[in-house]
């Protein structure tokens, strides 16, 4: 899902790190400032099992792959700002040392898959957690995970409607191309594996207090 | 030989500005000669490079492009431009190619000693990654041990969550360690 370099040009990227850049440094500041220095082991196991998580690959009709992302999980269990710099770092090091996605498609990334979804993931949970806390999640991680793809794709279709010379693809290819994997395949793995997860992790928390 | 600190960080700078630059690129001739430049610069680092442009990059783009061009030629019915796919795919491998050369010439810790916060966030997460890779390998192996069949993505699902707590409590006790260990050497 992620984008990776040379696929937007720098009318699309400079202006995502615009938007992201003041964000990673509230959210950083509000969550891991220097008064909060106990909360880095935290961070870095939690953007660790993100970044297990994406290396899970699930086989799609017709010969390619998907992945989960992890985000919702992590936005549901710690809040949409520690998950979207827990997200951004793990783009940051699959960019870096995995080739993975793309240091100039950073931002857009952290947008569509840190910041976008899992907010997106947090208040569906946030509306619908007393009629049903499972299924509240199971929704919450589908409709998380539509809505980083959705805006991946948009971005992906505003470059080609910007410049088809540096994004070839049309919008309606590409839409078809990424929604259906996400709409009948990812989006459903990522919930019911947001629905397990967050149900053991709520147990295991259960028994450490108790 | 790595670079000092005060150099890696230059470069570091220079490579972030050069792949925004590279990324505005639509010709190909002009993309394969940076190619080349970029590999004569740094010809130490470049077959390490190339071999993990090969290995990372490139084959994800070339996937990327050949559905794209796919979905254009048989379902949408149109002619693909050619020359704007070549270009996509040059332009991901010269960026991905510098980034590996560059980040084999630099010296990343020293770079980031400024920043200690940031250096020892990064430490822990990479050491974490490999720690939980190395873990959730033997835990689909455990997993196919288990099963009489081939496990179906199902499988896999269901055994995920399990398998995130476990992988939660590790990384968590792990992190904390690594991070006692570093602050306790003044990081």
């Amino acid at each position: 899902m992620h984008i990776p370099d040379g696929f937007l040009a720098p009318t699309i990227t400079l202006p995502a790190y615009a938007i992201s850049a003041p964000l990673w440094v509230w959210a950083a500041r509000k969550h891991f400032g220097p008064n909060q220095v106990e909360a880095l082991p935290a961070v870095g196991a939690l953007t660790a099992v993100a970044f297990v998580l994406q290396t899970i690959m699930i086989p799609v009709p017709g010969g390619t792959s998907t992945h989960l992302i992890g985000a919702a999980l992590l936005a549901l269990a710690q809040g949409p700002l520690v998950a979207f710099v827990c997200e951004s770092l793990v783009l940051l090091v699959q960019a870096l040392f995995f080739g993975a996605g793309g240091i100039t498609a950073l931002g857009v990334n952290a947008l569509a898959m840190g910041l976008l979804g899992p907010l997106c993931a947090w208040l569906v949970f946030r509306g619908l957690r007393r009629a049903s806390p499972r299924l509240a999640a199971l929704l919450a991680a589908y409709l998380g995970m539509q809505v980083s793809t959705l805006a991946v794709a948009l971005t992906l279709g505003l470059q080609h409607h910007l410049s088809p010379a540096i994004f070839p693809t049309p919008f309606p290819v590409m839409i078809a191309a990424m929604m259906l994997p996400s709409l009948t395949v990812a989006g459903i793995v990522e919930g019911l594996y947001t629905m397990l997860a967050l149900r053991l992790l709520e147990r295991v928390r259960g028994k450490a207090a108790s | 030989m790595k670079l000092g600190p005060r150099a890696s960080r230059l470069l570091l700078a220079a490579w972030f500005a050069a792949c925004f630059v590279f990324s505005a690129i639509t010709d190909p001739i002009w993309l394969a000669a940076l190619q080349i430049a970029i590999a004569l610069v740094f010809w130490k680092q470049a077959p390490a490079a190339a071999r993990r442009t090969a290995l990372s990059a490139v084959p994800l783009t070339l996937f990327l492009i050949l559905a794209s061009w796919g979905w254009v030629r048989f379902v949408a019915h149109q002619t693909p431009d050619l020359r704007a796919y070549a270009a996509l795919a040059l332009r991901a491998s010269l960026i991905a190619f510098t980034s590996f050369a560059v980040l084999a010439r630099v010296d990343l810790l020293a770079a980031l000693a400024p920043w200690p916060t940031l250096m020892r966030l990064l430490v822990i997460i990479l050491g974490q990654v490999h720690a939980l890779r190395l873990l959730v390998s033997e835990s689909l192996l455990g997993l196919r041990s288990r099963l009489p069949r081939k496990p179906r993505a199902l499988d896999v699902v269901r055994d995920a969550g399990g398998l995130t707590a476990t992988l939660l409590t590790l990384a968590s006790k792990n992190a904390r360690d690594i991070s006692d260990a570093m602050r306790s050497r003044g990081f």
